[in-house]
């Protein structure tokens, strides 16, 4: 079905998409909607099950609740402090992912565009770190968060069981991924325009944040979503290093004991509530911001 | 890897003026200089492990089956009230290891835990490091309610034997756990079903329920196969005395393929095959429990804890009860109502806390006449002071534990290579889950617990214990 | 030009490489000499024993199976998750004729499709423990057993319980995978299409000679980021199965096995020589991933 490429009406457009709706159309609606059904049944599922009584709970799986209970929700709200962990969360990702994205750029920048005497040692020890299993740094990691937190001045607040001591973590453990990709990304970018702010006097730092920095935006884009999901994800180092202050826990330390809490408690609605609590604002942030963060992550990849 | 020498990462740290950063990160495992235990303060008759009330003392509670209301509502209250300037700071986990080895790593744990739950410490290790307080001087003090009386003199000797090792005691055992068959008495009653007395009393039941119909006769938690080979542990020892039992614990040549093993083992994958609750396997304490609760079961094997920790869900007149496992054959070489049982749910105090002496004095108050009693009430289980249920209310599943545990004397028999070897647990778990799945056979199962425990004995990085 | 410029490049790195000394460096290389000692945790002066611990890995059995499932993941996740998400991709890009911006409905099927990846993996594991639960209640067997069928234990079946936990790390991946495919499609220009079509291509040749050869850059990419994933599985076998990695070790991966020896056995020597085993699996992957991700491109 070629068509001379002129530019299209909507009618025309959707004119064309009721001629596609052919037996081909609809084969490809049914394996997506398949698709959709895998992903969000699940989901849908938790949401029922958090409104359930136990016996429903225990019954059938399919069966819908007869009377919708909120009151697991006020339960796990109570027991399981999902508000203060999601905002521990918040607080963690936000500065841990700036952090990374500005020195990991930093360090990407002048590594992909400067040659200098070490240059591919320093490179290839950022990139090697992707290959390190972070549970075999878990001890010795413990020592050194402690030691920090004994510095003068900046020690109260980089120790343990500090949020500092946890971002300065994350943006380390960060790092090697984003040099990664970013110093490639910087390859790619053209030389011409820097080189002409050169000529006019431009400070190298400025030629960065002015010049290259800007250019490299989608790259930037992309590679902070993937770290801020990654980091959002995280919940070893959490646990190692903020154990013993339950008001500083991150979500996942918080949803990993409620899912050992229901092999003790038997309280399996506010399980599910508590899972739904965790669920619904991550769906709802993707989806107010859907087309940023797939374009985002899309440009990075593709460009 | 590119080898950078420390000298040259000293140097570029330097020079981005963070030499003292860099060296913080230099921290070999012995780096944490952990300070030495601090000095006692001055006894007194009224503060006899002289702690010192200027400094807090840290609680965690392992949030399982007991709660830790019982440390919250009665425990710290008790002590609270002899130590008014005492600060005491009050935590609770479920997973305990996770949370608190970082902290005996870094060289500053808390004063006092209840190192329980899946996730508990390894005992060993933390002996074998010196990392927890000898108890002596707790059970040499005065107790708390008759100063005339030492503390070791008010409880179950066997608490102070179990919780000693090389000799020592470190390891406060609280509560006494009895193991056994649980039912329902109203069920049991409504359909004129019996508790057994012998095995095969045992099968006839089981093909009795089978044949109702309305219900499944027998399950266990499946993901935790630790359940059925408690069963199995027990009857081996029921068939061949004491010492099959204790050669496990030892990790004596061939004491997995011991033949009351083997015969114990064969007896409950062959109830197994037929009367299993449909999809055992895949279902955990909780769903067992709950599935009993509902009418879905009739029998279950558990401790008893059990009646606690389902308080929530069960039935108002559900009536918990416990048998006994039946006699075997006439040639057992233990009597009708021997038990599982010993004390369990450990405390310690760690020796590098800051003020390990006030771990020691809220044990002190634990092992009070009001403290043990009122723990008795409110999460319904045993404990090892003795004459702590005096004058107490016990709830039906209690009562028929308590009189279960009186009816088998001496009779008592309990394994301990869980607390020894938590590798050894894995393996043996693994392996009865799998033996009751009909994926291994006794003899294969029998020589996979021997292997772990050959090569446990044969590693020369573990501590071995012996009883 | 050279004005500066030491003094540029040392300030840029200088924190970056402080931190990544301290935080990962430091605690790495200590572990290496960790993995030669017997130090079960938090003695003053660890017992040196050479490579004792490396020599008892050569007999461990249950660590060996871990290396096993990490092998079969890293082969099937990428392959399972690219291969579903190009088809995907593909349909939503209506036979991937570039540049009309997809079938009716196809930003909808783009949004849903991702939803898995923003939940967190401690989240997506206990999900789906409960969906896989073993009776009625659970969302999967419920209707098998209305239809007389033995439920499956997903997670107690020793045979079926990695490919549950295979399924899962698919079912979070997929969506991700869909919408770079699917804006890679949509960047081939439309004129490329057309002239093959005119030149009398069908849909299937399309795929093959254009889509296919201009997103291999991509599809590049996707696999080498699911193979990390792959070899650093730990969230959803430790928080999802019996066992933390059972039933009887048929679940458990590297991750937990390093992880169980040190904090579960305390024997931080024993898995700091198992993680370093893990750590040369995977900078094993790493340089391999490295050699395949040179951006060589096709120019457009």
């Amino acid at each position: 079905m070629a068509e001379a490429v002129i530019p299209r009406s909507r009618a025309q457009v959707r004119q064309e998409r009721r001629r596609a709706l052919g037996p081909f159309a609809a084969l490809t609606h049914l394996a997506l909607l398949a698709w959709t059904v895998l992903v969000v049944v699940p989901i849908v599922w938790t949401f029922l099950a958090s409104v359930k009584s136990e016996d429903e709970i225990f019954g059938d799986a399919w069966s819908l609740p007869a009377v919708l209970r909120f009151d697991s929700w006020g339960r796990a709200w109570e027991q399981a402090h999902i508000g203060q962990y999601m905002i521990n969360s918040v607080i963690v990702v936000a500065c841990g992912t700036f952090g990374t994205m500005l020195f990991g750029s930093m360090a990407a920048y002048v590594l992909a565009r400067y040659s200098f005497f070490g240059n591919r040692a320093v490179y290839l020890l950022f990139v090697s770190g992707l290959a390190f299993p972070v549970y075999l740094a878990l001890g010795p990691l413990f020592f050194v968060v402690q030691n920090m937190g004994t510095l003068p001045v900046v020690g109260p607040f980089i120790g343990l069981g500090t949020h500092g001591g946890l971002v300065l973590v994350y943006i380390a453990y960060s790092l090697p991924f984003t040099v990664f990709f970013l110093a490639a990304f910087f390859r790619t970018l053209p030389g011409a325009v820097a080189e002409a702010a050169f000529v006019d006097g431009a400070s190298h730092a400025r030629v960065f944040f002015q010049i290259m920095l800007p250019m490299a935006k989608p790259g930037i884009v992309s590679v902070t979503i993937f770290n801020v999901l990654g980091q959002w994800n995280q919940y070893q180092l959490p646990l190692v290093l903020l154990n013993s202050d339950r008001q500083k826990w991150v979500l996942t330390q918080g949803i990993a004991e409620i899912s050992t809490a229901a092999g003790y408690d038997a309280d399996w609605s506010a399980l599910f509530a508590a899972l739904s609590m965790a669920i619904l604002p991550m769906l709802v942030v993707y989806t107010i911001f859907q087309s940023q963060i797939q374009k985002g992550l899309t440009a990075g990849a593709l460009k | 890897m590119t080898h950078l020498s420390r000298r040259e990462l000293l140097r570029s740290a330097a020079l981005a003026g963070i030499a003292l950063p860099a060296l913080s990160a230099c921290a070999t495992p012995s780096g944490g200089a952990s300070p030495a235990a601090p000095a006692a303060g001055v006894t007194s008759a009224a503060n006899p492990l002289g702690l010192v009330d200027s400094r807090p003392l840290e609680i965690w509670i392992f949030d399982g089956g007991f709660g830790d209301a019982y440390a919250k509502n009665i425990h710290e209250p008790l002590v609270k009230a002899r130590f008014p300037k005492l600060e005491i700071k009050h935590n609770t986990t479920k997973e305990i290891a996770k949370t608190l080895q970082p902290r005996f790593a870094g060289g500053n744990p808390p004063e006092f835990i209840n190192n329980s739950g899946a996730n508990a410490m390894d005992f060993g290790a933390l002996v074998q490091d010196g990392l927890l307080a000898d108890l002596t001087p707790l059970y040499d003090a005065p107790s708390w309610d008759d100063p005339a009386v030492k503390v070791r003199d008010t409880i179950n000797p066997a608490a102070i034997e179990l919780g000693s090792y090389d000799g020592k005691p470190y390891v406060m055992n609280y509560a006494s756990t009895v193991w056994g068959i649980w039912y329902s008495q109203k069920l049991f009653e409504a359909e004129g079903w019996q508790p057994p007395r012998t095995w095969q009393e045992f099968l006839d039941l089981c093909e009795t329920i089978k044949k109702a119909g309305k219900i499944a006769p027998f399950t266990y938690a499946g993901k935790h196969p630790f359940y059925i080979y408690e069963t199995i542990l027990t009857l081996a020892a029921k068939i061949g005395g004491k010492d099959v039992l204790k050669n496990i614990d030892n990790l004596e040549d061939g004491a997995w393929k011991a033949e009351p093993v083997t015969q114990a083992a064969t007896a409950f994958v062959e109830l197994g095959a037929k009367y299993l609750l449909q999809g055992t396997a895949g279902l955990d304490h909780v769903q067992t429990q709950t599935a009993h609760n509902k009418g879905q079961v009739a029998m279950l094997p558990c401790g008893s804890w059990l009646e606690n920790e389902q308080k929530d869900s069960t039935p108002a007149d559900f009536g918990y009860a416990m048998f006994p496992l039946p006699d075997f054959g006439s040639s057992d070489a233990l009597p009708y109502g021997t038990l599982h049982s010993r004390p369990g749910e450990e405390y310690v105090v760690p020796a590098k806390s800051a003020n390990p002496q006030a771990g020691l004095e809220y044990m002190r108050a634990m092992l009070s006449k009001e403290g043990a009693g009122k723990f008795m009430e409110l999460v319904s289980t045993l404990t090892v002071v003795k004459g702590a249920g005096e004058g107490r209310t016990l709830k039906p599943g209690l009562q028929s534990a308590s009189a279960a545990l009186a009816a088998a004397g001496d009779n008592v028999v309990w394994f301990l290579f869980r607390k020894w070897y938590v590798e050894m647990h894995d393996e043996v778990a693994a392996a009865s889950g799998q033996l009751m799945n009909g994926k291994l056979t006794v003899a294969q199962w029998a020589d996979r617990a021997q292997r772990k425990a050959d090569s446990i004995k044969n590693d020369s990085s573990v501590k071995k214990f012996t009883r | 030009m050279n004005h500066g410029r030491t003094r540029f490049v040392t300030g840029f790195l200088s924190i970056p490489v402080a931190l990544y000394l301290i935080y990962v460096i430091a605690p790495y290389a200590q572990a290496f000499y960790i993995a030669l000692t017997d130090w079960r945790g938090v003695t003053a002066t660890p017992r040196f024993v050479g490579l004792e611990n490396f020599r008892r890995l050569l007999d461990d059995d249950v660590f060996w199976r871990a290396v096993g499932h990490n092998l079969l993941l890293l082969v099937l996740m990428p392959l399972l998750t690219v291969t579903i998400a190009l088809f995907f991709a593909f349909l939503l890009n209506a036979g991937g004729r570039g540049g009309t911006g997809g079938v009716w409905g196809s930003k909808f099927y783009r949004v849903v499709f991702f939803f898995p990846q923003v939940l967190a993996v401690a989240v997506v594991a206990v999900l789906f423990q409960q969906v896989f639960r073993p009776d009625r209640s659970g969302m999967l067997n419920a209707p098998l057993m209305a239809l007389g069928f033995e439920p499956i234990g997903f997670l107690s079946d020793t045979g079926v319980a990695l490919w549950a936990i295979l399924g899962v790390l698919v079912w979070q991946a997929v969506g991700f995978y869909v919408v770079l495919f699917s804006a890679g499609i949509a960047s081939i220009p439309r004129d490329l299409f057309e002239a093959a079509a005119i030149d009398g291509a069908g849909g299937a040749q399309l795929f093959l000679r254009i889509t296919l050869p201009l997103l291999w850059d991509t599809i590049q990419v996707g696999w080498v980021y699911l193979g990390i994933a792959a070899m650093d599985v730990f969230a959803v076998v430790w928080v999802m199965t019996a066992e933390q990695g059972g039933p009887d070790h048929s679940t458990t991966v590297m991750a937990a096995e390093v992880y169980r020896t040190a904090f579960g056995y305390f024997k931080f020597g024993y898995a700091s020589a198992m993680g370093v085993v893990l750590f040369f699996f995977t900078i094993g992957f790493a340089a391999l991933a490295l050699r395949l991700s040179r951006r060589e491109r096709i120019e457009f």
